[in-house]
């Protein structure tokens, strides 16, 4: 997540680095119109000559035009006009007219060197004739249909070499019909190098950075084209339609008429759907965006496309000319509404739908939307020949969005990708984990059964070899009917120290208890035949860890010398043997009810028994105990819990 | 050595048909005491004696014995295998392992072949007699080591379940709560008379619980021998 944001942030930084050299650049464009170069050496014209001409068909573009021909075909004759102008169009006869505008330029003619002529921007329903001194020196391409477009800007060269003279008179000649938009903003006129300069400093701004911007976006659109081909849920579609759209939309701002290889009537159609598909196209992104589709409105939209886009095919059966252009506008304003209400659903279901993005990209829609409504409406009521129009940098402003959009998808998805596989990572670690900690317990297992294999080799070969032996010759003693008892004891006892070393093998698995009882569970016979009852008051005690076999065998020869001593010695009929623990130790207790003996007495008799039970309970960092009781003898044997490692 | 096979009994009809012992040993003193010792019961026939394996497997196919005697060292091979066979040709027949020491090792295998009771060859004739007794009443022998590694071997039997690779029979059967209680005191040294007391039932009852256990160790044995193959295959890899 902390990369995510960090991203975010990045990708936010970059956005507001591309919104600020947009405002850098309508800076420029300000500060342009503010200090124009009005230099001696360039004529800002702002004022001119205009007679009206009503001809009853086309007037030929002639090569040479007469300045006192013209006076005499108009009624009114030249009158005084400023630029920018805007021709009044409303209210006349229906008709073909010529505009012609008369500027002086006598004050120019002590300039010499290359000189230039700049029309900022026009609009007419017609061609664009210039006359230099009366000579045709530009004729505008095309055909008269281009209202409402904004023209390319006009930059003519009126003389190359250092000697050069401007012309006395420029004419301008402008062909319009009423009802539809005409007009001419100011012009310069003057020492070509500023005006050139001026000239493709607004063609970056107004023409070719919003291009680039518009090819780029559709590059994009091909790439986001090609990952829907292989993704079908990720909308690269209509990200493809909107740049192309967007781009079709937008020619006639960034390419001159003159460049587009079409018919007039083709080019309307395919701007004016251009614009009423990228609408819907954006209709479908918001909607796969916030995810709340709305099929029948999506049908009824893709049925509006269709039909309009079907009743404004340039084809014969259809409208002519005049009349498609009449029927643009109620498409236009068809268009409007379609917009309006892509806007409104689109804010809508990305609030309902908590869609912070699609909010967004709504939000710049329907910034371009406003820009274009605005453009629009300007244009219809044109006051000011030099407007300036939003769509173009409202557009740049959307597809840079758009790209920012799928730019933080990108990253989110591979943020996400990053986090599944750190989720991964961590599952394979746990699992191995788990898998290290299995095969350890099987180590352990195993180690367990080597050891214990080990113990059954060592048994199989006492079993069969020295305890079979020794039982073998017992019985053959007993069967000499039983002479010699002293040999038969050695025997049995031979035997049962033998069984004693295998009882310390057996796995007690650190259980004292387990030890004791199968020590009891091998003298038991011996007692009863003796006529003892064995009395077994244990308790559970914690596991001793260090009872090992020989710390076992140590244990068992103490208990097992105590018992005997008890036995040989003492008339006991019981013994009890008990268990318990205290802070520091495990006890085992073996009290008797016989005669007792005099321990110093025992000792001095040279006994090694009580010796060796010391000596083996000091071994095992313990300790032994004997007490007199009222009647008998009790044996206290003290185990640590836990033992100190020997150095 | 041949077959030493006794006729068939021919017990008074007025005394309760005798136990039928069959024994299977090579070590010919112990195979002489058993001898004399039965000859000395009264409720008691001898229906064979075998002292190698191959003759053991023979004596299987007469008729069957109420007790089987067996040792498991013999000269050409185990007495496991005499005693799993027993276990299907004579159904019905306890097996008791001879041992000179009564091991865990030893013990542990019989009664996973299917023993039910163990002898430790030095306990002398009247204790033999009274042991065949016991185990003939359907009561069985146990000694603490016995009990604990009974105990483990069915603590372990849920471990195998978790362990990966491991594929124990669910169906083995697990030993009840009274069991569980029997081998617990068995392996704290507790007597088959103590813990009748402590549990407040008979003697009897407790040797009984016993010859339930080893069953079913029995049982279990083989999903233990499948475990443990499983896992001597991984630790292999």
């Amino acid at each position: 997540m902390k990369h995510g944001n960090a991203a975010f942030w990045r990708l936010s930084a970059a956005l507001a680095f591309v919104a600020s050299l947009v405002i850098l650049i309508g800076g420029v464009l300000k500060e342009e119109a503010a200090n124009e170069p009005t230099s001696s050496q360039v004529k800002h014209v702002v004022a001119a000559d205009a007679l009206v001409l009503s001809p009853a068909r086309p007037m030929p573009v002639s090569e040479t035009v007469d300045e006192a021909s013209l006076a005499e075909a108009s009624p009114e004759g030249w009158q005084a006009v400023a630029l920018p102008s805007v021709f009044k169009t409303e209210g006349l006869a229906p008709g073909l007219r010529t505009t012609w505008l008369r500027v002086r330029l006598d004050d120019l003619r002590d300039m010499r060197g290359p000189m230039s002529f700049y029309v900022r921007q026009w609009f007419a329903p017609g061609l664009l004739a210039v006359y230099a001194d009366g000579h045709l020196i530009y004729r505008s391409p095309g055909s008269p249909v281009w209202n409402l477009f904004r023209h390319p800007s006009l930059l003519l060269p009126l003389g190359y070499g250092a000697d050069s003279q401007l012309p006395k008179t420029l004419l301008l000649r402008v062909d319009w019909v009423p009802k539809q938009i005409a007009a001419v903003s100011s012009l310069y006129v003057g020492a070509a190098q500023p005006i050139v300069t001026m000239a493709e400093r607004r063609s970056l701004v107004v023409e070719q950075i919003p291009f680039m911007f518009s090819a780029a976006f559709v590059l994009v659109g091909i790439f986001a084209l090609g990952v829907w081909m292989f993704r079908r849920q990720y909308p690269g579609h209509l990200f493809f339609l909107i740049a192309i759209f967007s781009m079709t939309r937008r020619w006639h701002f960034q390419l001159g008429l003159e460049r587009l290889p079409i018919s007039d009537a083709w080019f309307v159609w395919l701007t004016l759907n251009a614009l009423l598909w990228q609408v819907i196209a954006t209709h479908f992104l918001f909607a796969y965006m916030h995810g709340r589709r709305q099929p029948r409105m999506e049908k009824v939209l893709l049925c509006i496309g269709t039909l309009l886009s079907l009743v404004t095919l340039p084809t014969t059966l259809l409208p002519a000319l005049p009349v498609l252009l009449s029927l643009r506008h109620m498409a236009q304003f068809m268009i409007i509404l379609v917009a309006l209400y892509v806007a409104v659903a689109g804010l809508w279901n990305a609030w309902r739908a908590r869609s912070l993005d699609t909010g967004w990209l709504v939000v710049v829609y329907v910034f371009s939307y406003v820009c274009g409504v605005y453009d629009y409406l300007t244009l219809m009521n044109l006051r000011n020949a030099e407007f300036f129009t939003l769509t173009p940098y409202s557009a740049l402003f959307f597809s840079l969005t758009i790209i920012y959009l799928m730019f933080l998808r990108y990253v989110r998805m591979v943020d996400e990708s990053e986090k599944v596989n750190a989720t991964l990572e961590e599952r394979v670690k746990a699992r191995e984990t788990e898998l290290a900690a299995s095969y350890a317990r099987l180590r352990e297992v195993e180690h367990h059964q080597t050891l214990s294999h080990e113990r059954e080799r060592l048994m199989r070969d006492m079993h069969d070899g020295l305890g079979s032996s020794l039982t073998s010759v017992l019985r053959v003693v007993q069967s000499q009917h039983g002479t010699d008892v002293a040999l038969q004891e050695a025997l049995k006892s031979c035997i049962d120290d033998l069984k004693l070393t295998i009882d310390s093998l057996e796995p007690v698995e650190a259980d004292l208890l387990l030890l004791l009882g199968t020590l009891r569970y091998r003298l038991d016979p011996r007692l009863q035949s003796s006529g003892i009852t064995l009395h077994w008051d244990v308790v559970d005690v914690p596991r001793l860890d260090w009872l090992d076999p020989s710390a076992s065998l140590h244990i068992l020869r103490i208990l097992q010398e105590t018992f005997s001593n008890i036995l040989k010695h003492t008339q006991a009929t019981e013994i009890h043997v008990a268990t318990g623990v205290d802070d520091v130790h495990v006890w085992v207790s073996i009290s008797d009810n016989g005669s007792g003996f005099d321990l110093e007495q025992a000792r001095q008799r040279g006994g090694r028994g009580l010796a060796n039970q010391q000596r083996r309970a000091e071994a095992l960092q313990g300790e032994i105990r004997w007490e007199r009781l009222a009647t008998g003898t009790r044996m206290l044997l003290l185990l640590p819990r836990n033992r100190l490692l020997k150095e | 050595m041949p077959a030493h096979v006794s006729p068939p009994s021919t017990a008074l009809s007025s005394r309760p048909a005798p136990i039928r012992v069959a024994l299977v040993e090579d070590d010919v003193t112990f195979q002489a005491e058993v001898v004399r010792s039965l000859d000395t019961a009264s409720d008691m026939a001898l229906m064979g004696v075998a002292s190698s394996r191959e003759e053991g497997l023979a004596m299987l196919s007469q008729p069957a014995a109420d007790v089987l005697l067996a040792d498991l060292g013999l000269p050409d091979g185990s007495g496991i295998d005499v005693i799993h066979a027993a276990m299907t040709a004579w159904p019905a027949c306890s097996v008791m392992v001879c041992t000179a020491l009564g091991d865990e090792a030893h013990v542990m295998r019989a009664l996973e072949a299917g023993a039910s009771g163990y002898l430790l060859k030095d306990v002398g004739p009247d204790n033999m007699l009274a042991e065949i007794r016991s185990l003939y009443a359907g009561g069985s022998p146990i000694s603490p080591i016995i009990a604990r590694q009974i105990l483990n071997r069915f603590r372990n039997a849920p471990l195998a379940k978790t362990l990966p690779h491991t594929n124990v029979d669910p169906s083995a059967p697990q030993l009840s709560v009274r069991e569980l209680e029997v081998l617990q005191l068995v392996s704290k040294g507790f007597k088959a008379e103590e813990i009748a007391v402590l549990m407040e039932i008979s003697r009897q009852t407790v040797m009984t619980y016993v010859r339930r256990i080893y069953g079913k160790l029995k049982v279990n044995s083989r999903a233990e021998a499948l475990y443990e193959a499983r896992q001597r295959g991984i630790l292999a890899t």
